[in-house]
């Protein structure tokens, strides 16, 4: 689902997928069980795993804007921890049951139309994710943002009347990433995240992360909408709108199967 | 009798005194002539091949896209735009003009292309098969299987994407392309042939099949197709066909971007700009060497003539005179040269051109400038290397008479009568 196609410029579409999943189910997790991190990584940690909890199963709608199409689709999503992650496409008809399944860093796709799953290799990571603007890579890359990153609070105080921290986020030398660094600011009175802003080696912004319509869900407060903005596609975007989501319903790792890739679990 | 004719007739009765000398240096030259033809046959035909190889292959001579499709080469930047052409109008204008020769509908899309175990990333080419030979080698470079087939779910890859997806005639596979309406393409396709042309970009990457199914793959209307490959009638005349398309399609309303191969491989007009340059020094070279040898000789004949110099000027002839005998006794000999030189130098060219010495057990196929290039000693025949030759060999043999020429005429007649050396 990947492809590298002109359309698929910003890294990762699949990835970008997943990675909401992820960033969804770290919203998730419910204010008043954070206790005070110490230092920006901790902040950046509690936060994701606030949002993303022990497991989580969801609904979603994606909305799909481009210059040359819009795309309405319906996803069911299952995620455990950082490391593992199942995307179904519920509608439209012509691709229900086309699905994606992450287990550590490795991607599969099943593709009903031809009955085939395919693995996605390393070199494709940066293919769109369902023509969206997220990446198989921002699946994968997006749930290790403290293992890739060092962060540092960048700004720590008051943002049009709302007490925040500002984080940079700076890659790893050893760390192959796409970005040359990242800004994500979190509301410091319910932990939420806000926005996140992603910047490409020459030092621009590539693309941004909304995230709004904060609302308890499955019983912890999430921010039930995320936008990405392309830069240089103003007129494009990506939104995905939670319709439910339940938190640590107790996956296993044996949940996120090529078995259940294929069929509905 | 006019003067001049007198000189040229002292001068060929001159040549003809001593004939052995004579040969010799005919023969001299004559060998530089060939020399330099066949080294000039041999460095165009590799630019040949290379153009050939590098426009034949696969893209023609001439690419018409809509506007805005290069460098992007979005899936949505067809002909028409959105709305498409009417395709076979299209052709039919196209196909018209002078010195095209063939011209074939193109549709392009990346995709991930699936077989087992096997993923990779993949160059979708929809093309049409009879159309598509006239233009291009690359479906003749199929090494097994047959040609896919219209509103038939086949393709036929390359050798190298073959082998990485352990693929083979018979194999199944699975094609998978962001469609035009922004849904993903994917279908199972048979593996109906496997093609090899030496080039690694389209051995490796490339899979080919019927233009209609992979418009169907990536939800595009018949009439939208992202490029026009045309062939000329001959590829140095492309920039000025391509000059003749807009009053072509003129009727059809379609706003387009043509390109002459120039434009599309500049390392390959580069290179030919090079190798042209490369043959004056070709010619340089071969007649450097032989401007001394003539020169020597010319001036052991004008020695022995001193005498006879010195009695015609003695008689009241004119310096330019002896000027002109000397320098006319080199050009008829040049002239000779330049005659045996061709009766030895076609054949061989003849000969060479067709029945190329194959090294490829030696140093096997090898890509220049983007294109492949066969390891044979190919020679092109043309009339530019037999033309360079001769005008180097006449400017040789004139530079090498001069020096001998003025030095005779130079001569006091009654110092050298008086037996001074």
């Amino acid at each position: 689902m990947d492809v590298p196609c002109s359309r698929a410029r910003h890294p990762g579409l699949l990835a970008r997928a997943a990675s909401l999943a992820a960033v969804f189910l770290v919203l998730a997790s419910h204010v008043s069980s954070a206790q005070a991190p110490a230092t920006a990584r901790d902040i950046v940690d509690h936060v994701d795993r606030l949002l993303r909890g022990e497991s989580s199963v969801g609904r979603l709608v994606m909305e799909i804007e481009t210059a040359n199409w819009s795309r309405h689709l319906e996803l069911e999503v299952w995620s455990r921890g950082r490391k593992h992650a199942l995307i179904r496409v519920l509608s439209p008809r012509s691709e229900a049951g086309t699905a994606t399944l992450m287990v550590e860093e490795q991607v599969w796709n099943y593709l009903p139309r031809a009955d085939r799953t395919i693995k996605i290799p390393p070199s494709l990571m940066v293919g769109s994710w369902m023509g969206s603007h997220f990446t198989n890579d921002d699946l994968v890359k997006e749930s290790q943002l403290i293992d890739d990153y060092d962060i540092e609070i960048a700004f720590e105080g008051d943002r049009d009347g709302v007490e925040v921290w500002e984080f940079e986020l700076i890659p790893k030398p050893e760390v192959a990433v796409v970005w040359s660094r990242l800004e994500y600011q979190v509301r410091k009175g319910d932990m939420m995240p806000t926005w996140a802003r992603y910047y490409d080696e020459d030092g621009a912004v590539a693309r941004s992360l909304q995230f709004s319509d904060f609302e308890v869900m499955g019983g912890r407060l999430v921010p039930s909408v995320m936008q990405i903005l392309p830069a240089d596609k103003p007129e494009e975007s990506t939104v995905v709108r939670y319709e439910s989501i339940e938190f640590d319903i107790g996956l296993s790792t044996d949940f996120f199967s090529l078995r259940n890739l294929r069929t509905a679990p | 009798m006019t003067s001049g004719r007198i000189w040229g007739r002292i001068a060929r009765r001159n040549v003809r005194r001593n004939r052995r000398r004579t040969a010799i240096t005919v023969g001299a030259l004559a060998l530089g002539f060939v020399a330099s033809t066949v080294m000039i046959g041999l460095s165009e035909g590799i630019v040949a091949q290379m153009i050939e190889n590098g426009t034949d292959l696969l893209t023609g001579q001439i690419r018409v896209h809509g506007p805005g499709y290069e460098p992007e080469r979005s899936l949505y930047s067809t002909l028409g735009g959105r709305a498409g052409v009417d395709l076979d109008q299209m052709l039919a204008a196209i196909g018209g003009v002078a010195g095209i020769e063939a011209v074939t509908p193109r549709v392009y899309a990346g995709g991930l292309v699936s077989s087992g175990e096997e993923t990779a990333a993949g160059i979708l080419m929809g093309v049409d098969p009879e159309l598509e030979s006239s233009v291009s080698r690359i479906l003749s470079a199929l090494e097994q299987g047959r040609l896919p087939r219209r509103r038939e779910r086949e393709v036929i890859l390359g050798q190298v994407l073959a082998d990485r997806l352990r693929a083979e005639e018979g194999s199944e596979i699975v094609l998978v392309a962001p469609a035009a309406d922004g849904s993903m393409g994917n279908d199972v396709f048979r593996v109906v042939g496997v093609f090899r042309t030496g080039a690694a970009e389209l051995d490796a990457a490339y899979v080919l099949l019927h233009i209609e199914v992979l418009q169907a793959l990536v939800a595009l209307d018949r009439g939208r197709v992202h490029e026009l490959a045309a062939s000329v009638d001959d590829v140095w005349s492309s920039t000025e066909v391509v000059d003749l398309l807009p009053a072509a399609i003129s009727s059809l309303d379609v706003e387009v971007a043509a390109e002459p191969w120039t434009r599309f491989r500049p390392d390959l007009a580069e290179y030919a700009q090079l190798a042209a340059s490369f043959n004056w020094i070709i010619v340089l070279i071969v007649f450097v060497m032989a401007v001394f040898g003539v020169a020597n000789t010319m001036l052991m004949a004008t020695w022995e003539r001193r005498r006879e110099f010195a009695v015609v000027r003695a008689l009241g002839a004119p310096v330019t005179g002896i000027v002109r005998t000397v320098v006319s006794e080199t050009m008829v000999l040049g002239v000779v040269a330049i005659a045996l030189g061709v009766a030895v130098a076609a054949p061989i060219v003849f000969w060479w051109s067709q029945a190329p010495p194959d090294l490829s057990w030696i140093v096997g196929d090898f890509t220049m400038a983007g294109a492949l290039v066969e390891a044979n000693l190919r020679v092109e025949p043309s009339v530019k290397g037999p033309l360079l030759s001769a005008t180097g060999l006449l400017i040789t043999v004139f530079l090498a008479g001069l020096y001998p020429a003025v030095r005779s005429a130079r001569q006091r007649p009654a110092d050298t009568l008086a037996g001074a050396e």
